[in-house]
């Protein structure tokens, strides 16, 4: 113990063997690494959606602007989507009007968008939501990529939609 | 001298320690825990409007992942959708009550559920649990999507 004393005070320095903690930090580094999963870039659509025995099932058969004129108090545009059988869109109806047919390819897209736009355009329609009736069959990245043209929609007020909710068909 | 005379070489590991303690603070700065609940093997579809979840609370979003065949996993395993959405509104019930703050009216759940669907999935299959969790009183609803393809 004498002795011990003394050669630490000759060495004049303490040395931590550094091996044990180095092992621990190593496993430590081993669990983060092999647990390592990066979070994927994902966003959310986020919709209130009312229970099923509240949602308006009805789909006006009126033309649109016979539609706007008899309600004005009117608020909710109605969207139909049909798929064929392999899934992809059929054809997308505006208040019963065919706006496209066939799959949603680029073009199609940019048509559903004008007339979106041109409805949502006139100041004095009073949308301010968006209901979709979507056949069963319709693959359900078909239909996200109908919403995503719904959500850019912007309101009178420069809002954008915010309303947007499903029914099947 | 006298290092040369002794008989063991001992290198100097607080370089190397602190690099190894920086990666471990780096791992556990980027971990998720939340990742086991995700089913990486889902294609989710691309929608460019998708923002990230605004979640502000102490309750958790409820986290549902459906495959193209309508098969739902939740929490890393296989579910069946009727009996976990009922237990989990149950839990979540005794919760509020216990919390001081009991479900009122309608009986509407103040939690997200956030659907992970593949893009691949038929519409009716995930409609079919949207109903199953509006049947149990959730009305919130936050459906995931890539932002880019």
């Amino acid at each position: 113990m004498r002795r011990r004393h003394k050669n630490c005070r000759d060495q004049g320095s303490v040395e931590m063997n550094l091996a044990a903690m180095l092992d621990m930090a190593f496993q430590l580094l081993t669990f983060f690494i092999l647990t390592f999963r990066p979070a994927p870039i994902e966003g959310q659509l986020a919709l209130n959606l009312p229970s099923p025995g509240i949602v308006d099932r009805g789909v006006p058969a009126l033309p649109l602007q016979r539609l706007v004129d008899e309600q004005p108090d009117l608020e909710i545009l109605h969207l139909q989507v049909v798929a064929d059988p392999s899934g992809d869109v059929k054809e997308v109806s505006v208040e019963k009007s065919a706006t496209i047919s066939g799959p949603l390819k680029s073009g199609n897209l940019q048509a559903l968008e004008r007339n979106l736009q041109a409805i949502f355009g006139q100041k004095h329609i009073p949308y301010d939501r968006v209901q979709i009736a979507v056949d069963g069959q319709l693959h359900y990245g078909e239909l996200m990529k109908i919403v995503d043209v719904c959500a850019h929609q912007k309101l009178a007020d420069g809002e954008t939609i915010q309303r947007i909710s499903f029914i099947e068909l | 001298m006298s290092e040369m005379n002794s008989d063991k070489a001992e290198p100097n590991l607080t370089p190397l320690l602190d690099m190894v303690f920086q990666l471990i603070t780096f791992f556990m700065l980027v971990i998720n825990f939340k990742g086991a609940s995700l089913d990486m093997s889902l294609k989710l579809p691309v929608l460019g409007s998708a923002r990230p979840l605004e979640h502000s609370g102490k309750l958790e979003p409820l986290l549902l992942n459906v495959d193209a065949e309508g098969n739902v996993k939740a929490g890393g395993q296989s579910v069946e959708i009727e009996p976990l959405v009922a237990r989990e509104a149950s839990m979540l019930k005794e919760q509020l009550k216990f919390a001081g703050t009991p479900v009122e009216g309608d009986g509407t759940l103040p939690v997200t559920v956030i659907i992970r669907a593949d893009r691949g999935a038929p519409f009716k299959l995930v409609n079919q649990v949207i109903t199953v969790c509006q049947n149990h009183g959730y009305r919130k609803f936050s459906l995931s999507a890539m932002t880019k393809e």
